[in-house]
C-alpha cells in the first residue's frame, strides 16, 4: 500500500505514539490534540493501526471540558479551536453521542469577538486599522478572541461533516456565516493569509497553507466563486517550498477532484509528526478524503 | 431604542472616548531603576563585518557575564520576502551563537515562535538560518510547538503558558530587528518577546496578546522575563510600513544592553522616533530607563549614527523633534 512515501510516514507515526495514546508535535514530546488528530486520520483504516487509533481516541475524548470544548494539549486547561478536530474525528469514527453533541453546541455558541458590538461600531465609523468585514460570524483560536481563517475553516469542515446527524437551522446559519467570513477575507492576490487582508490601507499577501485550509472550509460552494482561488491554490502548490503548505494544498485540491501527480517515492526525512501525518494524508492513497465534506467546484 | 439609532449613538460615544484619550496629556514618566543603564552602540556597515568582535566588545561594555548560563537566543523570524529585510539576519545570529559559546555559556539554543506562519523551519530556510548557522536544526526550538507549562500571573491573566525552552533558560537574548511597526510604532528588543508565546495554545496570530493590548502585552512579557539581554540588528533595518512590508533602511549599527527599555529607547532615538511617545516604553519606564540622561551611551554616540526611519502617516507624531 502506498509505497515508500506513504509507508515511511505511517510507520513513523506508529512508532512515535506516546504511551498516553497521543502524539506530540515531535517524538517524545507532550501529547497535543492537533498532531494527534492528523496522526489518527492518517492511520485510519491502515493495517495494524486500529489499536493506536483507539488509544488516541480515548485520550482526546478525555480532554473534553464540561462546557463541551476540548483542550489543546495534555497540560493545557481551557478549550480551544481543536474542538472542531474532536467533532471531525467523531464523524470519521461514526460516533454521534451526547459528548459529540456538546462539542457541536460549543462550536455553535462561540463567535469571534470581532463580531462584537464595539468592533462593529468601530467598523461602522471606519475607526478600525484593518478593512475587515466584521459583519460575519466566524471562529477564533480561543473563545473571546477574533475569528481567523484556520480555526474557521476547521470548524466549517467539522460542522459540515456532522450536519447530517445534528441538523439544525442554527448549524446551517453558522456554516453560511463562516463561509461568508472566509470569502470576505480573501487577499487581493487571490488567496488567504491568517485572516487579515489589509492593515492601514496596505494590502497584505496570502499564504499557501491558509489558502489550502480556506478551500477545505469552503467545500460545497459554487464553481464561479471558487474558480479563481482554486487557480491560486494550484499555482501555490507548484511554487511553494514549504512541505506543510504543499501538504495542505494537496489535501484541499484532491478534495476538489484535482488529479495530482503522486509525490516522489522518498522516505520521510523530518521529525515533525504533524507534517508526516499531513503528508501521508495528502498521498493519492492516503486518507485526504476524510477532510472531505462534498466539494462542488 | 432601535438598532438603527443605537449604532450611531454607540459609535459617537466610542469616537468621543477615543478623542478624549488622544487629547489627554500623557503623565510624566517615572524615573526608572536607581542605577543608570549602559547601552552599547557598535558600528557595523555590512553583515560581512566582523560581528563577533563587535558583539564581544558590546557585551564587555555592558558588563554581561553569561558564564555557565543556559542561553536562549530569540531572533525575529516573522515571514520571508526576498525584496525586503523582515528578519534578524542569519549572520547576526551565527555571530551571537559563537560569542556566547566563547564567553562560556553552558548551552546556547535558538528559539522562535513566529506569529503568522506555521512552517517555521521553511521560513528559517528562506532566511538562510539553516545554511548560515552551524548545526541550526540541532539547536533550534520552534517555540510555537514546544512543550509548555503554565505560570501564575501574566498581566491581568491568572495563568499563562510558555514554552518550556523559554522557562528553562537562564538568560534570554533578544536578537531583534530594528523596524517600524504598524501597530506599535516600532518593534525592537521588547516586542520581539511576542515570539516566546506558544501558538499551540494561543494560535496564529497570538490574538490573545492583541486582546490584552499590544503595549500591555509587551510590558507584561518584559516584566515576566527579567534575565534578559538585547542585541538589536540595525545593520539594515526596516522603515515605513513595518514590520513586514517596509523598506530596507541601512542604519549600520548593533545596539546592545541588559536594560531592554534603555536599548529600545536608544534604538528609537537612532531611528528618529521619540521614545517617550511610544506607548510600551511609557508603560515600562519603571523597570528600565527611557530618559536619555539615565542611559550611559557606550561605543558610538547616538548623534553619530542617527538616521530618521520613514514613518507611515499613522505614526508621524512619533517623530523625534529635539536634536540629539
Amino acid at each position: 500500500m502506498g509505497g515508500l512515501y506513504l509507508e515511511s510516514r505511517l510507520g513513523f507515526l506508529r512508532a512515535t505514539q506516546n504511551t498516553d495514546g497521543g502524539w506530540g508535535y515531535f517524538p517524545g514530546k507532550q501529547s497535543w490534540f492537533e498532531p494527534t488528530t492528523y496522526a489518527v486520520l492518517a492511520l485510519h483504516g491502515a493495517p495494524d493501526s486500529d489499536g493506536a487509533c483507539e488509544r488516541a481516541w480515548k485520550l482526546v475524548r478525555s480532554w473534553q471540558m464540561p462546557d463541551g470544548s476540548s483542550r489543546p494539549g495534555a497540560l493545557v486547561q481551557g478549550g480551544t479551536w481543536v474542538t472542531a478536530h474532536a467533532v471531525t474525528l467523531a464523524c470519521v469514527r461514526g460516533v454521534y453521542d451526547a459528548q459529540v453533541r456538546r462539542g457541536v453546541d460549543w462550536m455553535l455558541e462561540v463567535v469571534g469577538a470581532d463580531h462584537g458590538l464595539v468592533t462593529r461600531a468601530f467598523s461602522y465609523f471606519h475607526l478600525l486599522k484593518t478593512k475587515l468585514d466584521v459583519s460575519h460570524e466566524g471562529w477564533p483560536w480561543r473563545a473571546g478572541n477574533s475569528s481567523w481563517i484556520e480555526p474557521t475553516s476547521h470548524t466549517l469542515v467539522a460542522l459540515k461533516k456532522v450536519a447530517g446527524r445534528y441538523q439544525s437551522a442554527e448549524l446551517d446559519r453558522r456554516v453560511r456565516e463562516g463561509e461568508a467570513l472566509v470569502l470576505s477575507r480573501r487577499c487581493s492576490d487571490g488567496g488567504w493569509n491568517c485572516g487579515n487582508p489589509n492593515v492601514l490601507n496596505f494590502e497584505l499577501p496570502s499564504y499557501p497553507e491558509t489558502t489550502g485550509l480556506a478551500l477545505l472550509g469552503l467545500q460545497g460552494r459554487g464553481h464561479t466563486e471558487l474558480n479563481s482561488p482554486l487557480q491560486v491554490a494550484r499555482r501555490f502548490r507548484m511554487e511553494t517550498k514549504s512541505s506543510l503548505a504543499k501538504a495542505w494544498l494537496t489535501i484541499a485540491l484532491r478534495n476538489y477532484g484535482d488529479s495530482l501527480e503522486p509525490p516522489a517515492e522518498q522516505a520521510r526525512t523530518s521529525s515533525d509528526v504533524m507534517l508526516a501525518a499531513l503528508e501521508a494524508l495528502s498521498h493519492p492513497q492516503g486518507n485526504f478524503a476524510l477532510f472531505g465534506t462534498g466539494a462542488k467546484a | 431604542m432601535t438598532r438603527r439609532k443605537f449604532i450611531p449613538l454607540a459609535g459617537a460615544a466610542v469616537v468621543g472616548t477615543y478623542a478624549g484619550m488622544k487629547l489627554q496629556r500623557p503623565p510624566k514618566l517615572p524615573d526608572g531603576p536607581r542605577a543608570d543603564s549602559a547601552v552599547s552602540i557598535m558600528r557595523a556597515r555590512t553583515y560581512s563585518d566582523d560581528l563577533v568582535s563587535r558583539m564581544l566588545e558590546g557585551l564587555r561594555q555592558c558588563g554581561l557575564d553569561p558564564r555557565g548560563k543556559r542561553v536562549l537566543l530569540k531572533p525575529n523570524l516573522v515571514e520571508f520576502d526576498p525584496t525586503t529585510v523582515i528578519n534578524t539576519d542569519a549572520a547576526v545570529i551565527a555571530a551571537a551563537v559563537e560569542v556566547f559559546h566563547k564567553l562560556g555559556a553552558s548551552e546556547v539554543r535558538i528559539g522562535e515562535g513566529p506569529g503568522h506562519r506555521r512552517d517555521t523551519l521553511d521560513m528559517a530556510d528562506d532566511a538562510r538560518y539553516r545554511s548560515v548557522i552551524p548545526h541550526f536544526e540541532e539547536i533550534f526550538t520552534d517555540l510555537n510547538r514546544d512543550d509548555v507549562s503554565p505560570i501564575r500571573g501574566f498581566g491581568h491573566e491568572s495563568e499563562f503558558y510558555f514554552a518550556n525552552t523559554v522557562l528553562a533558560a537562564d538568560l534570554i537574548v533578544s536578537l531583534a530587528k530594528m523596524k517600524t511597526h504598524h501597530w506599535a510604532g516600532a518593534t525592537l528588543s521588547m516586542k520581539n518577546f511576542f515570539g516566546l508565546v506558544p501558538g499551540s495554545v494561543y494560535g496564529w496570530p497570538k490574538n490573545k496578546l492583541h486582546y490584552i493590548g499590544i503595549p500591555e502585552s509587551i510590558a507584561a512579557l518584559n516584566r515576566r522575563f527579567r534575565n534578559t539581554f538585547a542585541i538589536v540588528d540595525g545593520i539594515v533595518g526596516m522603515e515605513g510600513n513595518g514590520p513586514i512590508q517596509g523598506t530596507p533602511k541601512p542604519a549600520g549599527v548593533l545596539v546592545m544592553g541588559s536594560d531592554l527599555v534603555a536599548v529600545d529607547a536608544t534604538c528609537c532615538r537612532i531611528m528618529g522616533i521619540d521614545p517617550e511617545k511610544v506607548d510600551y516604553l511609557r508603560m515600562t519606564a519603571d523597570i528600565g530607563h527611557v530618559h536619555a540622561g539615565r542611559i550611559e551611551q557606550r561605543g558610538e554616540t547616538i548623534a553619530s549614527v542617527q538616521t530618521n526611519f520613514a514613518l507611515i502617516d499613522e505614526y508621524k507624531d512619533l517623530r523625534l523633534r529635539t536634536t540629539i
